[in-house]
């Protein structure tokens, strides 16, 4: 049709589509009385009607003239299709299932990707946001976190961003009315709020002033959840005064809910400058956020910061020597660690969806097989090529749609669980839901699915040719041809179960291997809780000034050793050896140490050491290590094994002894063979003082699987502390002391915090809890592709050996051995299943490397991949076997009597 | 358009059909069988026109707006469509009679010479 027709032509059918009913009718009376004139004339009905032809094509092609022939038709095809699954209803049911999980899990693990990396993070110019860390150049460089001294030059110097503000996370103790509470929040600089797009619900936030100048006012504001909870929501809270152990805050505004700060976890915010400890350049522990300006490149401004990163090294290189710093899109730091199990898993559901393609399409053959004759009927009475396929296609996409049905189910309740009981914690702005966009994506796959689904069973019916069909009987038609499409069905599904089955047994492997990792210490029945006791109240004439809430950590090293002045002991309400006593003498426990930081949990600082006759070497390999101060006990109660000398004794605890313990790594550098025991080592800058007078094993102290850096423990004798952690062995359950020990600190003393009370050993899960919950979703998308696997290679074996029945029966009849026969089956099927191997095996190696970082002590090559292959052979021949027994079973007389 | 085989005895060139109805139908209003009539008596029953190909010709043009059709009664008194061209109609009429023209006079000359 010419296109300016095309307009009019459009028109005058959406015009015929009101007089729909006498269209047909007046095309009949047309027709009719072209059938009656012509009868009259040649007065040969007969004639006449040979000559009109096929009247009902013809009515059809010219009421198509009419209509949009394309939509009309579709409409039949989809009454004709739902008949026909209907009239085929356990076909259907195992279709529309097999499909509903295939659609339904790549739908649930598709919202994950959505809401994880695609909706991107709720901030203005999110992707413009940037987090600057300070770090240093070791042998890797390590990132260390911000000094305010750094921060503050760089803020000054550099040009490429639009706004710069520090953050770090902050834990206050809120008193009052109810119990204690310790409560996470942040310490930020302005323009923070601006940074992150807060206004505050009601109130203000911090004025320049308050944030400029060191504590000067303490002014705090509220997060929506903290309001609600702890102040009853009350609005009169803005400009009243909260109790904070140490320090007293006043109120001056309250955000509006959802807003969690950048760590995610803050339930209010106190300007930076509420933190002591500000001045100290080489103290750093803080993370900067900062906008891009519109046109600077991140690798611009990342050049302009390491560029005044030199500036400053040369300015200050007592501090900041290979000191530089990353600046790392915010959105890779806080979605990164999760992208490569999310990728992992959406290639996991993708292979399931596969699987359960080819199984669909193996079921849609057969079916078509045994509709050969029905096909080649309707080609006989006119029904066009194209118009059989779209037939098949519609066919396949209403069973598509069904599943995709069945599949939002799957999606809703896969998702709903993945969400509950993952161990990982996704950021609270990750609310997977089944929104516009996973409806989309559903629909676009259910589409190629049935796409897909309908060309399958098209290619082997052998359109052109079907006119064979009729005359044939059905038997014998089915050609090589569509044997050979079924065989590379099978195919297809075993390599991609075997992609699957390996992947999920590196997984597992990997898993097995973090959990059987020795962390140096034993987890097992040990309870790990945190402590703060409040100080005995100064006498009300000398008003001491507020202690920072949180001092950086590596600020109060090198205290012993009489170089630098000991601090004043602190008075606190409960000694440490009352607690000690008093938690021993409770019925379940076996030891009790007190230490300045729990094992897993970040909280001890590195500090550079020196050993005695070690030459001093430079900032990238001076020996630096982790420190904690730790009571007798402790070794014990964690059973960190000692290696040579002795542990603390009570006599050892005090402020000025020099006592050392080390562990073995340090031996090992600085006196390899030699006995360490009365060697001295000098923390920081000072004199190698400090006598060691034990040695005991290298323990994962902070963090599995790898104890983030190399560096080695010290231990120091324990010094009273307001916050500390407490460590209690138990005889048996660590859990089943836990409300005794809490009960027993907070009975001592009226305002004593305990908080994060937990078994070591669930410290130690949640430390592999990202792989374990990868792990398990690959063993379930595994299973479940096995089994599929398993069906369709069960399926297409049953259905060759069915087909040859008639042949097996001859070659028995001629003395073919039962176990001829098995051979022949089952050899088929060892074909089919080997080449499925070997495209397999490599494409699951390169799963392995995409699932590299999730990988622990595992190489692709691992017995655990030989095992996954040998279970899907085992199956997958088993699968042949049943149907290849029940090929000897044929009496081969009913065989060929069959005939 | 039409059966789409290869022209054999009395069957049309193809796309001839679209200017032959045009051209019955210059004359007049004409229902489906007396054009098919009007054509065969016009070519000295040389050409015929197969009810298969004329009715899906004719609703074709009529849905294009080239024709307009209207029921009324034949001479016999039978109810009848009748079609008349439609202003774009005899405009494509007259472009493609001279098509017509001048391409059959151009192959005539191809196969005379030589």
């Amino acid at each position: 049709m010419k296109v300016r027709d095309r307009g009019l032509g459009v028109w005058n059918r959406i015009a015929m589509l009101w007089r729909r009913r006498t269209l047909a009718r007046d095309i009949d009376d047309e027709l009719a009385f072209h059938l009656a004139m012509k009868t009259a004339d040649t007065n040969d009905a007969l004639t006449a009607r040979k000559q009109f032809g096929n009247v009902a094509v013809l009515r059809e092609e010219v009421h198509d003239m009419w209509t949009f022939p394309s939509v009309e038709s579709i409409w039949q095809d989809l009454k004709y299709a739902l008949r026909t699954l209907r009239r085929a209803p356990a076909f259907t049911l195992v279709a529309v299932l097999v499909l509903g999980i295939g659609i339904g899990a790549n739908t649930a693990i598709f919202s994950l990707v959505d809401a994880m990396v695609m909706r991107g993070l709720p901030y203005p110019h999110a992707d413009r946001l940037m987090v600057l860390i300070g770090n240093v150049q070791r042998t890797t460089v390590e990132r260390r976190g911000n000094s305010y001294p750094d921060f503050a030059d760089w803020r000054a110097q550099s040009t490429s961003f639009d706004a710069m503000a520090g953050y770090t996370p902050l834990t206050l103790t809120f008193l009052g009315a109810s119990d204690p509470e310790r409560i996470t929040g942040e310490a930020v600089s302005q323009p923070y709020f601006d940074l992150i797009g807060a206004s505050p619900a009601f109130g203000r936030t911090f004025r320049p002033d308050e944030d400029a100048v060191p504590q000067r006012d303490f002014v705090m504001v509220l997060s929506d959840s903290l309001w609600k909870r702890r102040f009853g929501g009350d609005p009169s809270i803005v400009n009243q005064p909260v109790a904070i152990l140490g320090q007293t805050f006043t109120v001056i505004g309250v955000m509006p809910p959802g807003i969690t700060g950048v760590t995610d976890a803050a339930e209010f915010w106190v300007p930076f400058m509420a933190q002591g400890g500000l001045t100290n350049r080489g103290s750093r522990g803080f993370n900067a956020i900062a906008r891009l300006k519109d046109n600077v490149s991140q690798s611009q401004a990342q050049s302009e910061l390491t560029a005044i990163s030199r500036q400053l090294e040369i300015q200050h290189p007592d501090t900041n020597e290979k000191r530089g710093v990353e600046v790392s899109s915010l959105s890779d730091l806080l979605i990164g660690p999760l992208n490569s199990a999310v990728v992992a898993l959406m290639v996991a559901v993708v292979l399931v969806l596969l699987v359960a393609c080819a199984n669909v399409a193996n079921l849609l053959i057969g079916k078509s097989e045994s509709r050969q004759r029905e096909i080649a009927l309707r080609t006989a009475l006119g029904a066009g090529q194209r118009r059989l396929l779209r037939q098949l296609v519609t066919e396949s996409c209403v069973l598509a749609a069904l599943g995709a049905m069945a599949g939002i189910a799957v999606a809703v309740f896969g998702l709903r669980t993945l969400v509950a009981t993952s161990p990982v914690t996704f950021p609270s702005y990750v609310q997977p839901t089944l929104n516009l966009t996973a409806l989309g994506f559903m629909a676009a796959i259910a589409l190629a699915c049935g796409v897909v689904l309908g060309l399958a069973p098209a290619m082997h019916a052998r359109l052109a040719s079907l006119g064979a069909a009729l005359k044939d009987s059905a038997r014998g038609t089915s050609s090589a041809r569509a044997h050979r499409l079924r065989g590379v069905l099978v195919v297809v599904e075993v390599a991609l179960a075997i992609v699957l089955v390996v992947g999920a047994g590196l997984m597992i492997q990997s898993v097995r291997n973090l959990t059987a990792l020795d962390p140096g210490f034993d987890p097992t029945s040990v309870l790990s809780l945190q402590v703060n006791i409040p100080r005995v109240p100064a006498p009300p004439a000398s008003p001491t000034p507020a202690a920072p809430p949180a001092p950086p950590p590596s600020a109060a090293v090198a205290t012993t050793c009489q170089t630098v002045p000991a601090p004043p002991p602190i008075p606190l309400v409960i000694s440490s050896t009352d607690l000690i006593d008093r938690l021993r003498a409770l019925p379940g426990v076996v030891s009790v140490a007190l230490s300045s930081d729990i094992p897993l949990g970040a909280g001890s600082g590195a500090t550079f050491y020196n050993a005695e006759g070690d030459a001093r070497s430079g900032a990238q390999t001076a020996p630096r290590a982790y420190f904690h101060r730790v009571t007798p006990d402790y070794f014990a109660t964690i059973r960190l094994p000692v290696r040579a000398g002795r542990v603390f004794t009570a006599a050892d605890l005090s402020a000025s002894s020099n006592a050392v313990i080390v562990s073995e790594n340090v031996v090992k550098r600085f006196w390899p063979g030699q006995d360490p025991i009365g060697k001295h080592i000098g923390l920081g800058n000072a004199p190698p003082c400090l006598s060691i007078i034990g040695v005991v094993g290298e323990a994962r102290h902070r963090g599995l699987p790898d104890n983030p850096t190399q560096d080695p423990d010290l231990f120091l004798p324990y010094t009273d502390r307001p916050g500390l952690a407490v460590l209690v062995r138990a005889t048996g359950d660590a859990n089943a002391i836990a409300t005794s020990v809490r009960q027993a600190i907070r009975d001592q003393a009226p305002g004593v915090v305990v908080y994060n009370i937990a078994t070591l050993e669930s410290l130690v899960g949640q430390q592999t809890s990202r792989s374990r919950f990868t792990s398990w979703l690959m063993g379930v998308f595994a299973v479940t592709a096995l089994i599929l696997a398993v069906v369709g290679i069960y399926g297409v074996m049953s259905y060759l050996v069915s087909q040859r029945q008639r042949e097996f029966g001859i070659r028995m009849a001629l003395g073919a051995s039962r176990a001829g026969i098995l051979k022949v089956v089952v050899g088929q099927g060892v074909k089919l299943v080997a080449i499925g191997l070997v495209i397999g095996i490599p494409a699951a190696i390169g799963l392995a490397r995409l699932l590299g970082s999730l990988l622990f002590g595992v190489s692709p090559i691992d017995p655990s991949s030989a095992i996954a292959v040998a279970v899907l052979t085992v199956v997958a021949l088993a699968a042949c076997a049943v149907p290849a027994v029940r090929a000897t079973r044929v009496d081969p007389v009913v065989a060929l009597r069959n005939e | 358009m039409g059966t789409g085989s290869r022209p054999s005895e009395g069957e049309l060139l193809p796309g001839t059909l679209d200017m032959l109805i045009l051209k019955a139908l210059s004359r007049g209003a004409l229902h489906g069988y007396a054009i098919a009539q009007h054509i065969q008596r016009a070519s000295d029953e040389v050409l015929r026109v197969e009810e298969g190909a004329l009715y899906p010709a004719l609703h074709k043009l009529e849905v294009r707006g080239w024709l307009k059709a209207e029921w009324g009664l034949s001479d016999n008194n039978r109810r009848a469509k009748f079609y008349t061209l439609s202003g774009i109609g005899r405009r494509e009429l007259e472009r493609e009679s001279r098509y017509w023209t001048r391409v059959a006079a151009a192959v005539t000359r191809v196969m005379q010479g030589a």
